[in-house]
């Protein structure tokens, strides 16, 4: 109950910021906002306009030209046309028909663009003949067919595939399609054709028609588009939320809450409160306009509380509002980095399901989220969030409150508390932060996607160690650098092999819950009983290394020295991959 | 002005003292660097001719029946197999021996009725997509082909030009890069800087410091000049961080200073935008709140019309513009003007 009226004071401190005149305002620009992105979404976006300059002899050519917006021009008599390509910059001269171009960068694009914009131009006087058979003769009816994809070696063919061969069935009704042209053989589909007729009454799908120069491979852009929707204003509530929780800080308001017998999670769940609902409540506002479906609100619930969670942990931690400006942009950059870009795959790649946008896309272009979809994209945001949640309630009190502690003090601070309050708090770090660890993991296989497959996976892997390294020895170096317990070559090693056995134990829960979900018994053959013995003694083994040197040595060399040796087994490992 | 420099100078020492901004920055750059990267490669799957740079790996495709398209997928880059029916090919679709198939009809170019293939692709799988690029130069050159047969039906003559030789082209790279990442780039630290003096004035009001300040020997306008000039100087020095970076990645960029002169005129005028509504409204909370919905409408309005600032630095950074822009840049910093203006009329309040 104490929760609720906290939350009824913060709604009401908020609130009162926000007078007539701030709702006035606000709407004013909101307004103009929607008239000139109206403006633009029926002008185009004037992004490369005048980018290449062209001079051209026949006034029927500029013509063409001119109704592409990227060219610049310029009617010239034909000697001064050639002077003026010569000497004055231009990137194409056509002289009567004969197109002349420099070698460089820019002119070799206008070459292209040039290209495209003739065929567009002849495309649009095609279309004004309205004879489709004579114009565009040719169409391409593209049909997607679900096929498991290879995640492995193919010599590991297990049962899980038997999802394949019933979409061979999915397929027979449209192979009939094509049968019943003449010239084919039709006896042995004659009893399938029967039910052709029946499926033809529900729409296919999947399918799409489209002319050559249209053919692209699949890019839900709209919904990519519309997904943003969903982030913009979680990135506007989660920026109040922060700017509250830093104002108390800076007015020292927030003191008198703090004496007060209420627990510290309850004051900041009682002020998370307001901007959770507020959020869900635009969040269903946005799915009722663009009628979506309900479920949505299930995908974006861990998005935002993955946002304010990061909003607070930044506000606690930051000494300024410039620092947590910064750390905000950061953050924000990084979040949305994260789920927008694997969303652009996903028609392409099944790794685009790390992101939730991929499911809200995917359920905006009318396709099937599965209970597993869900639990994969959606896991490490509630995990990661609660853990922000939990770590900046550690140090939600006075002493990091109130003073110009640094951000890896008051990191340290929050570690420490989580030592001091659990048992055997070592093993259950490595396993808790794991989480953290995972999402940083997938993020970088987000980034490694565009480079080639043989660097990308030597980078992760290095990148991969060193963040585990660093999660795994976390809870030691505090241990260390608040003289909790004797530095001794003992403590070094006991603190070595729990925190390297927290981490191996969560990563397999993990790799349990998430990832055999989606690739089936694959994952869980192949990880044989054999095959646990390494990796548990590679997470000991690194993790003690970097125990023992952060007995003398500093910080940043214990880690350097333990994602080596971590990154050099993983490299041993998928050697076969790197050189061939 | 000796005191204006002094707390500029002050501002500069903090920003570099919480060590955390320069981090952030460099961070910033990591991420910006990469996801260009990304979205590079994203913007190469509409231009096959684009992914011609990878080495891809050529697309198996599944071939039945006969007919004029045949001509022109043997010259393109796929592998073909041919199958006499649909659902043997399908088995080896299933079996992962071959990446999508097509089925040529039998309607042929000089016939009448529209000729319709049929592909089927894996769903999801980035071999649909591959197959896609490279089969979409064979499809075009059959629609051509076939248009040439029957476009004379109708009395239809394409916009013909020559070109002696032509080489391996494609705009997208070189629009995405000078069009959009440049642009974005030199801008960003523009509107960072607009956030940054909320900030700074913000938090003196807050932490009730400014009244101490006004009684110093400084000057309230001499304060905030300080300020103002801390968040503008870093503005054309990130820019050519941000410049320097994209050069050493081999993108020609042309005109520097006139690009960082550019942004030097926008950042003074977005950072008196963010002066004035910290000075109006005092609370980070409501500032911010409201910058951030003017620099949405900012934003939106640099993609409005062309000769905007955006377009101005996607010019300049190509070589497509020259001292020519000037104009416009006097255009542009005549703005500051009013603004100015204003904000002598409230900070004397």
């Amino acid at each position: 109950m104490n929760l609720l009226i906290i939350s009824k004071w913060e709604l009401r401190r908020t609130g009162l910021y926000f007078g007539k005149r701030i709702l006035i305002l606000s709407a004013l620009i909101l307004i103009l906002i929607g008239l000139v992105s109206l403006f633009v979404s029926q002008n185009g976006l004037h992004i490369n306009d005048n980018i290449y300059k062209i001079v051209v002899t026949d006034p029927a050519i500029a013509e063409v030209l001119m109704t592409d917006d990227k060219f610049n021009v310029y009617i010239a008599k034909n000697t001064e046309a050639i002077e003026l390509f010569k000497y004055r910059d231009f990137d194409i001269l056509i002289t009567e028909n004969n197109i002349s171009y420099h070698s460089s960068e820019r002119s070799i694009a206008a070459l292209d663009a040039l290209d495209k914009a003739i065929i567009r131009y002849d495309e649009a006087r095609l279309l004004s003949y309205n004879d489709l058979n004579n114009t565009f003769p040719v169409w391409i009816t593209v049909e997607n067919i679900e096929r498991q994809q290879v995640f492995q070696a193919p010599a590991l063919q297990l049962p899980g595939f038997e999802k394949s061969q019933d979409n061979t069935d999915n397929s027979i009704p449209l192979e009939v399609t094509i049968s019943e042209k003449p010239g084919k053989e039709t006896a042995s589909y004659s009893s399938i054709k029967e039910m052709t007729g029946t499926n033809k009454l529900s729409p296919v799908e999947d399918q799409v028609l489209s002319t050559p120069s249209h053919f692209n491979p699949p890019f839900p852009f709209k919904s990519v588009v519309l997904s943003f929707l969903f982030i913009f204003p979680i990135f506007f509530i989660a920026q109040l939320f922060s700017s509250s929780i830093m104002e108390e800080r800076i007015r020292r308001k927030g003191e008198l809450l703090l004496v007060s017998p209420l627990g510290s999670y309850k004051i900041v769940l009682g002020k998370l409160l307001p901007y959770l609902l507020i959020s869900l409540v635009m969040m269903t506002g946005i799915i009722i306009n663009i009628k979506g479906n309900a479920l949505m609100l299930i995908i974006m619930l861990p998005v935002i509380l993955m946002f304010l969670s990061t909003a607070f942990l930044g506000a606690i931690i930051a000494r300024s509002y410039k620092e947590l400006s910064f750390v905000l942009i950061f953050m924000s950059v990084l979040l949305s980095g994260y789920i927008f870009f694997p969303a652009m795959f996903v028609s392409i790649h099944a790794i685009s399901i790390i992101s939730p946008v991929t499911l809200i896309v995917m359920l905006l272009e009318g396709e099937q989220v599965s209970i597993t979809d869900y639990l994969f994209s959606t896991m490490p945001f509630y995990l990661v969030s609660t853990l922000g949640f939990i770590f900046g309630i550690f140090i939600y009190r006075e002493e990091d409150l109130f003073t110009q502690k640094t951000i890896r003090n008051k990191l340290v601070d929050s570690v420490h508390e989580f030592i001091k309050r659990t048992p055997a708090p070592l093993f259950f770090l490595s396993m808790a932060l794991l989480p953290v660890a995972f999402s940083i993991q997938l993020m970088l296989i987000v980034l490694m996607f565009n480079l080639q497959i043989k660097t990308g996976v030597v980078i992760f892997i290095i990148f991969a160690a060193l963040i585990e390294e660093v999660v795994k020895s976390a809870g030691i170096y505090t241990i260390f650098s608040r003289k909790l317990s004797d530095a001794s070559i003992r403590n070094a090693l006991k603190f070595g092999i729990l925190s390297g056995t927290g981490f191996f134990v969560g990563e397999k829960l993990l790799l349990l819950i998430v990832v055999s979900s989606i690739a089936g018994s694959v994952f869980g053959s192949a990880m044989g009983i054999g095959l646990l013995v390494f990796p548990l003694l590679l997470h000991i083994t690194s993790t003690t290394a970097a125990s023992l040197s952060l007995r003398s040595r500093n910080y940043l060399f214990s880690i350097i020295l333990a994602t080596t040796i971590h990154s050099a087994y993983n490299l041993y490992l998928v050697r076969s991959v790197i050189f061939g | 002005m000796g005191k204006t420099l002094v707390i500029s100078k002050k501002e500069a020492g903090s920003l570099l003292n919480e060590k955390t901004l320069v981090l952030a920055l460099i961070i910033q750059l990591m991420i910006a660097s990469l996801s260009s990267l990304l979205v590079m490669g994203l913007a190469s799957f509409f231009d096959p001719q684009a992914l011609d740079k990878y080495d891809l790996r050529q697309s198996k495709i599944g071939i039945i029946g006969e007919g004029d398209l045949n001509n022109f997928l043997e010259k393109s880059r796929i592998r073909q197999y041919h199958y006499p029916s649909l659902s043997l090919a399908l088995d080896d679709f299933n079996r992962h021996r071959i990446d999508a198939i097509i089925v040529i009809p039998e309607a042929r170019p000089s016939g009448n009725e529209i000729i319709e293939i049929m592909l089927y692709l894996p769903k999801s799988d980035i071999k649909g997509t591959i197959a896609t690029v490279q089969l979409k130069k064979p499809f075009e050159e059959f629609e051509g082909y076939v248009r040439d047969i029957r476009g004379k039906r109708i009395g239809f003559e394409p916009v013909k030009l020559y070109v002696d030789d032509i080489p391996r082209k494609t705009s997208t790279y070189f629009e995405f890069i000078y069009g959009v990442l440049i642009p974005l780039l030199v801008f960003t630290p523009v509107f960072i800087s607009g956030g940054l003096i909320i900030d700074m004035l913000t938090e003196e009001y807050e932490r009730k410091t400014m009244d101490l300040l006004r009684v110093s020997p400084v000057s309230f306008p001499e304060i905030l000049n300080g300020k103002m000039l801390t968040s503008i100087i870093i503005v054309p020095l990130q820019a050519f961080l941000w410049l320097t970076l994209v050069s050493l990645n081999r993108v020609a960029i042309y005109n520097i200073t006139l690009i960082l002169l550019l942004v030097s005129i926008i950042a003074v005028i977005v950072v008196m935008i963010g002066a004035i509504i910290a000075i109006s409204y005092k609370k980070r909370i409501i500032s911010q709140y409201i910058y951030s919905l003017i620099l949405i409408l900012l934003f939106l309005l640099g993609y409005l019309f062309a000769d905007s600032p955006f377009n101005l630095a996607t010019r300049l950074s190509s070589g497509a513009m020259g001292m020519e822009s000037l104009t416009y840049f006097g255009l542009y910093a005549a703005l500051i003007i009013p603004f100015y203006m204003y904000l002598n009329k409230i900070r004397a309040i």
